[in-house]
């Protein structure tokens, strides 16, 4: 399970989240939508303290940090260990072939060794369709292929949680598609998924739980088809409304 | 065929020369590097001693003229009780030029690590030390490479100015030959010669490992 209370977090004394609670239940696919600026990117950067809330509290499975009390390094990387993160833009690290991408973190996190990373790297690189990339560099792979590649890296950690930050925006309608595709999948396996996203459709017919933001707070919440099909608040509906125009 | 018979007669003690030339650039990078890693890791420090300290080591180094400091450390040093040998002083000398160049490149290297990679790092879970290890010091080094190079370059011609503490590298051997026996022009061209024959190749070599390094980028 994944909870989140009271959060919030400003930049430059702009506020961006003002004290969202969030609950994640386990084996759970969630969707963020809701309009630029909205905080989704932050409150889902929070989850794994790529950013640092002000203040609040996020629970990832047994582990919980309080923002406002000090935490040690030890308790910042594991939670970590807990999510797995893709992001918009891949970051992949470009002077690493793609298996030594998926191989490293293996080795370095959960100290596997390399015999067995590398056999769970094929595993993952073939489920993605992607068995024949090993020795390839990132940069020679499509945006979608560097996409799969990144959440082959991900999942190769084995995370509690998938935490997915606009994964398909960079990419052509066509390929997002195929990554899309391996996200559906993956929700099928029950990994419990947390997704920032514009794609209404994944949100409407794969997501659990829909989650609507606007200035940095939750606006509404609840079953993806009812509020797709008849949102309550002003907002939800002026969002939704220009999202389908599209 | 004057020119040729005195190239023959001159090429040993030159070349000679050039061996210790070649000495002293290597020896100021294998000191240099090292320590230019530190001051560009001491700049980037929040620790405000560690980053002023690191930031005047390099001003320093780069807005004072080699000359200076090489002449500082030969003729400069004894008077305040230590005295070094002339290949000593001009390693020391050169060696600090090349930390407090090589820090601003390395420095420029390291910042030049995309963010979003670091923080794909660190949403793995990996530690700091890891992520620098793994991430950011291979990459800031390849980006720093090729600038890096072009002051290998120029540190090889800067040892030239070795000549006036008397260290024996290539220039000063061609002054010396030069001053005995008043053929300054066939001399200095065959000691421009031999710079440019290790100068224009190492600049080619450069090229070539940019292109090579960007392959991937």
């Amino acid at each position: 399970m994944v909870r989140v209370r009271d959060l919030s977090k400003a930049f430059g004394g702009n506020p961006v989240l003002e004290g969202v609670d969030l609950t994640v239940l386990e084996g759970t696919v969630t969707a963020l939508i809701g309009p630029s600026g909205a905080g989704k990117s932050t409150l889902l950067r929070c989850m794994n303290l790529l950013e640092r809330p002000d203040a609040g509290e996020i629970e990832i499975g047994s582990h919980r940090i309080d923002a406002r009390s000090r935490f040690s390094k030890r308790q910042l990387y594991a939670l970590r260990r807990e999510t797995g993160m893709v992001f918009q833009h891949f970051n992949l690290f470009p002077h690493m072939s793609v298996m030594r991408n998926v191989v490293l973190p293996q080795q370095r996190i959960l100290g596997r060794s390399k015999a067995e990373a590398e056999h769970r790297a094929q595993e993952l690189l073939a489920r993605m369709g992607l068995a024949d990339k090993g020795g390839q560099y990132p940069n020679k792979c499509s945006g979608g292929q560097q996409q799969r590649i990144a959440i082959a890296r991900a999942l190769a950690l084995e995370p509690r949680v998938m935490l997915f930050d606009e994964p398909t925006s960079a990419l052509d309608p066509e390929v997002g598609a195929e990554v899309l595709e391996v996200m559906k999948e993956l929700a099928a396996e029950g990994m419990t998924m947390i997704v920032v996203t514009h794609e209404m459709g994944f949100a409407r017919n794969v997501c659990e739980d829909l989650v609507v933001m606007a200035d940095g707070g939750i606006i509404e919440q609840g079953d993806p088809q009812r509020i797709m099909g008849d949102p309550s608040h002003p907002r939800t509906r002026s969002f939704l409304h220009a999202v389908l125009q599209r | 065929m004057t020119f040729f018979a005195d190239a023959q007669e001159f090429l040993p003690a030159l070349l000679g020369g050039l061996r210790v030339s070649l000495l002293l650039t290597l020896l100021s990078l294998l000191f240099g590097l090292p320590l230019a890693t530190v001051l560009a890791f001491g700049i980037r420090s929040h620790n405000p001693v560690l980053h002023w300290l690191s930031v005047a080591f390099v001003e320093v180094g780069r807005g004072a003229p080699a000359l200076v400091v090489l002449q500082f450390m030969y003729f400069g040093l004894p008077t305040a009780g230590l005295t070094l040998s002339a290949m000593a002083s001009a390693t020391l000398a050169l060696t600090w030029t090349t930390g407090a160049y090589c820090a601003e490149y390395l420095r420029g290297g390291l910042s030049g690590v995309p963010q979003g990679e670091i923080e794909g790092a660190e949403a793995l879970g990996m530690t700091w030390g890891d992520t620098l290890r793994y991430i950011v010091i291979p990459q800031g080094w390849r980006i720093a490479l090729p600038s890096l190079m072009g002051f290998a370059v120029i540190l090889f011609q800067t040892t030239s100015l070795a000549y006036t503490v008397t260290v024996p590298e290539l220039m000063s051997q061609a002054y010396s030959i030069g001053s005995s026996t008043f053929k300054y022009l066939t001399v200095f061209v065959l000691a421009g010669i031999l710079y440019a024959m290790i100068s224009i190749p190492a600049t080619w070599l450069s090229v070539l490992v940019e292109k090579r390094l960007n392959k991937h980028l």
